[in-house]
C-alpha cells in the first residue's frame, strides 16, 4: 500500500503572538488516500481556509507534521515552497483568479511553462484540457468575455493541466448558481477520476456533498464528526 | 475513489532561467498592453522626460557651441595667446607687437598671426544701428577668417571695404545683399560674402581684412585682441605652449583643446547656465522616474490578486521581478524611442541658426540607456510590493 497523498499529524497553526495569539488549527490529524475526492466542510472561521493554505504550501504550520506524497511540509524554508506547489498542486480558487490579460489557453499554459514545458507543448496541453472541460471554442477568449461558469471551467483546466497529483479547490461553486456549480464540480470529479488526481475541495455548499468520496468536517480548528441529521 | 486509473505523479520538470524570463516577460508585456490607459500614462511620463531632458541638453550644447564655435573652427591654430584671466572667447586688455614678435621668435613656432575682435556698429538704411562682432583677419593666411562660407571667396576680403556678413541676419541688417554697401563703424563697406550660422552668444560675426577692421574699430596696428599660433610639424603643442607661457608671462597661453575646455568649464561653473540646464534636465529625469515608479506600483496594487495567483501557482519573487523588469525595460525602450522621435522631428522643424538644440548621435544612445536605467530603478517600488505579497492571500 503506497503512502497517502496527504498525512497530517497534530497540525497546529497560530496567528499572532502573546495576548493577541489566535489558534486557527488545533491539532489536525488527517489522511487523504491517493486518488480520493475529499470535501472539507465547515462554517466560516472554522479553519478550513487555513488548512487549505497549509496543504497548498502557501502557509507554514506552527506545530505538528504534514506530508504531501511523503514529502514533509513542516520545517520547510519559504523559498522551497514554490517548488512544492509546482510539483504537486493544481489550484482552483473561489474567484477563479484567472489573469485578465491572458486568454483562456494562455492562462492554462503558463503554469506548464514554469514546469518546463516548451511554449508550444504548453499550448497544446492547454488546448487539450480546455477541450476536456468543454471550452474548445473559447481558447482565445479573455476572462472578461467568459461567463462565471466558463471562467471556473478554465480554472479547472488550469488546475489539472500537466496532471499534478493533488488538486486543491477553494469554494469552487461559491460564485456560481446551483446548476453551474454542480456541473463544474461534477466535471472536476469526472476529470480527476479519469486522470488520477487526488482532490480536496473546501466548501460549505451542501448541494455538492454527494459527489465526494468522503466528507470531513472542521469546526473551531478541529476535525469533528459529521453533524447528525435530524 | 478510482482504483483502476494510474495515480498522477509529481511533476519534476522545471523551466530554466531563460524559460522563466520568457514566460514571465511575456505575461508582463500582456499585462502592460491589457491596461492601455496606464500604458499610455507611463509612456507619456517617459516621453516627457526624454523630450524635456534632450531639449535642455540640446539647448545647452547649442549655447556651448555658440561660445566655442570660433575656437573650434580654427583647426589649424595650435595655440592661443590671450589676455591674462581669459576664460571665454572675448577680448580683454589688448596684446601688443612685442607679444607677437616674441611668439614668432620662439623655437617650435611655425607662425603667429594677430587677430582683431571687437564690436562694431552697422548703420541700417533706416538710420538704425545693429552691432556685429567684427573679426579682423590677415592675408594671405586668413587665420581666424570666415568659415561656413555660403557666398563669396575669402580673398574677396582684399577688395577695398570688403566685409563678410552673416546670411541669417540679412533681414535684421536691413536687407543685405551681395554687393550691398553699408556704413560700419563710420566706414563705408561693401558686402563681398556671406557666412551661415556664425551667431555666437553675442552679435553675429562679420569679417574684414585686418587693416580695415582696425580702421573700423579704431585699434592701433600694434595692438591685438588675440595672437594665434601654429607649431612646427612634429613639435609638441603642449611643450611649445609651456615655453610660450614662460616667454609671455603677462598673457594666458592655451592649446586649442585647453581653450575649448576652459570655455566649457566657465559656462558650467562660472555662469548660471550649467546649473539652470542641469536642474531642468534632472527634473525631467525625476519626473520620468516618479511617473514610471508610481505607474508600475499602482499597476501592481491594481493587480495584487493576479500577482498573488502567480505566486500561489509556483512563481517565485524572482519570477515576478523578471516580469516587472521586462515591463520596465519596455517602458524605457519604447518611451525613449518615441521621445527621441519627437525630439528629432521638433529639432528638424526648427532648423535655424539662432538657437537650435544640438543633438549629437551619442545623445540618442545615452538617452535610451539612461531611460532604461531610470525605468529599471523605478520598478524597485513595485518589486518591494510584490516581495511582500503573501501567496496565501488568494485564499482569503
Amino acid at each position: 500500500m503506497s503512502d497517502p497523498a496527504v498525512k497530517l499529524k497534530g497540525l497546529t497553526k497560530t496567528y499572532g503572538e502573546g495576548a493577541l495569539a489566535f489558534e486557527a488549527l488545533k491539532g489536525i490529524d488527517l489522511e487523504v488516500a491517493r486518488g480520493e475526492f475529499l470535501m472539507l466542510v465547515g462554517p466560516s472561521g472554522s479553519g478550513k481556509t487555513t488548512l487549505l493554505s497549509i496543504l497548498g504550501c502557501v502557509l507554514a504550520p506552527t506545530r505538528g507534521e504534514g506530508f504531501l506524497f511523503s514529502e514533509p511540509l513542516h520545517g520547510r524554508k519559504e523559498r522551497e515552497l514554490p517548488e512544492l506547489r509546482l510539483s504537486y498542486i493544481g489550484f482552483i480558487f473561489q474567484g477563479h483568479n484567472l489573469l485578465p490579460a491572458l486568454t483562456a489557453e494562455q492562462n492554462v499554459a503558463f503554469p506548464l511553462e514554469l514546469r518546463g514545458y516548451s511554449h508550444r507543448a504548453a499550448l497544446a496541453e492547454a488546448r487539450e484540457v480546455l477541450g476536456a472541460v468543454g471550452l474548445e471554442d473559447k481558447l482565445t477568449s479573455h476572462p472578461d468575455a467568459l461567463s462565471g461558469g466558463q471562467r471556473q471551467r478554465v480554472s479547472v483546466a488550469r488546475a489539472i493541466a500537466g496532471r499534478p497529483p493533488l488538486i486543491l479547490a477553494d469554494e469552487p461553486t461559491a460564485s456560481l448558481d446551483a446548476q453551474t456549480g454542480a456541473q463544474v464540480t461534477t466535471l472536476l470529479k469526472d476529470l480527476s477520476t479519469e486522470r488520477g488526481h487526488t482532490v480536496i475541495v473546501v466548501t460549505h455548499d451542501s448541494r455538492i456533498f454527494h459527489l465526494a468520496d468522503r466528507t470531513v468536517h472542521i469546526e473551531d480548528g478541529r476535525l469533528v464528526p459529521p453533524p447528525v441529521k435530524e | 475513489m478510482s482504483a483502476k486509473v494510474a495515480i498522477a505523479e509529481p511533476i519534476r520538470g522545471r523551466a530554466g532561467a531563460v524559460g522563466r524570463w520568457r514566460t514571465l516577460g511575456a505575461i508582463g508585456i500582456k499585462m502592460m498592453f491589457f491596461d492601455r490607459l496606464k500604458l499610455a500614462g507611463t509612456l507619456f511620463g517617459v516621453v516627457f522626460a526624454v523630450v524635456l531632458g534632450n531639449f535642455q541638453m540640446g539647448t545647452f550644447l547649442a549655447l556651448l557651441s555658440k561660445n566655442r564655435m570660433f575656437v573650434e573652427a580654427q583647426t589649424d591654430v595650435d595655440l592661443w595667446v590671450t589676455p591674462p584671466g581669459t576664460r571665454q572667447f572675448q577680448g580683454g586688455k589688448p596684446l601688443n607687437d612685442s607679444h607677437l614678435n616674441r611668439a614668432r621668435a620662439l623655437e617650435g613656432v611655425a607662425w603667429a598671426e594677430p587677430l582683431v575682435l571687437q564690436t562694431a556698429q552697422l548703420t541700417l538704411p533706416n538710420g538704425g544701428r545693429e552691432p556685429v562682432s567684427l573679426v579682423g583677419t590677415r592675408a594671405p593666411r586668413f587665420a581666424g577668417g570666415p568659415w561656413n562660407v555660403v557666398k563669396g571667396e575669402r580673398e574677396a576680403l582684399l577688395t577695398p571695404g570688403g566685409v563678410f556678413f552673416e546670411d541669417a541676419e540679412r533681414e535684421k541688417f536691413g536687407g543685405l545683399n551681395y554687393g550691398s554697401v553699408r556704413e560700419l563703424g563710420g566706414r563705408k563697406v561693401q558686402v563681398v560674402g556671406f557666412t551661415w550660422g556664425l551667431l555666437p552668444f553675442a552679435p553675429a560675426y562679420a569679417f574684414a581684412e585686418q587693416t580695415l577692421a582696425r580702421e573700423i574699430v579704431q585699434l592701433p596696428a600694434d595692438q591685438h585682441t588675440f595672437i594665434m599660433v601654429g607649431v612646427q610639424p612634429g613639435a609638441d603643442p603642449v611643450a611649445v605652449r609651456a615655453a610660450l607661457q614662460a616667454e609671455l608671462p603677462d598673457t594666458r597661453v592655451m592649446t586649442r583643446a585647453e581653450y575649448l575646455h576652459e570655455i566649457l568649464v566657465y559656462i558650467v561653473t562660472g555662469t548660471q547656465i550649467g546649473l539652470s540646464f542641469g536642474t531642468s534636465t534632472f527634473m525631467g529625469l525625476l519626473v520620468g522616474l516618479i511617473t514610471v515608479a508610481l505607474s508600475m506600483f499602482s499597476s501592481v496594487v491594481d493587480n495584487l490578486r493576479a500577482f498573488g495567483t502567480l505566486k500561489a501557482i509556483g512563481s517565485t519573487t524572482a519570477d515576478l521581478a523578471r516580469l516587472l523588469l521586462v515591463q520596465a525595460l519596455i517602458y524605457g525602450l519604447v518611451g525613449s524611442l518615441m521621445g527621441l522621435g519627437m525630439v528629432a522631428a521638433m529639432v528638424s522643424g526648427m532648423r535655424n541658426p539662432q538657437l537650435t538644440p544640438i543633438l549629437p548621435m551619442a545623445a540618442f544612445g545615452i538617452t535610451v540607456v539612461l531611460m532604461v536605467g531610470v525605468c529599471l530603478a523605478a520598478s524597485v517600488l513595485a518589486l518591494l510590493r510584490v516581495r511582500k505579497l503573501e501567496p496565501a492571500m488568494v485564499f482569503r
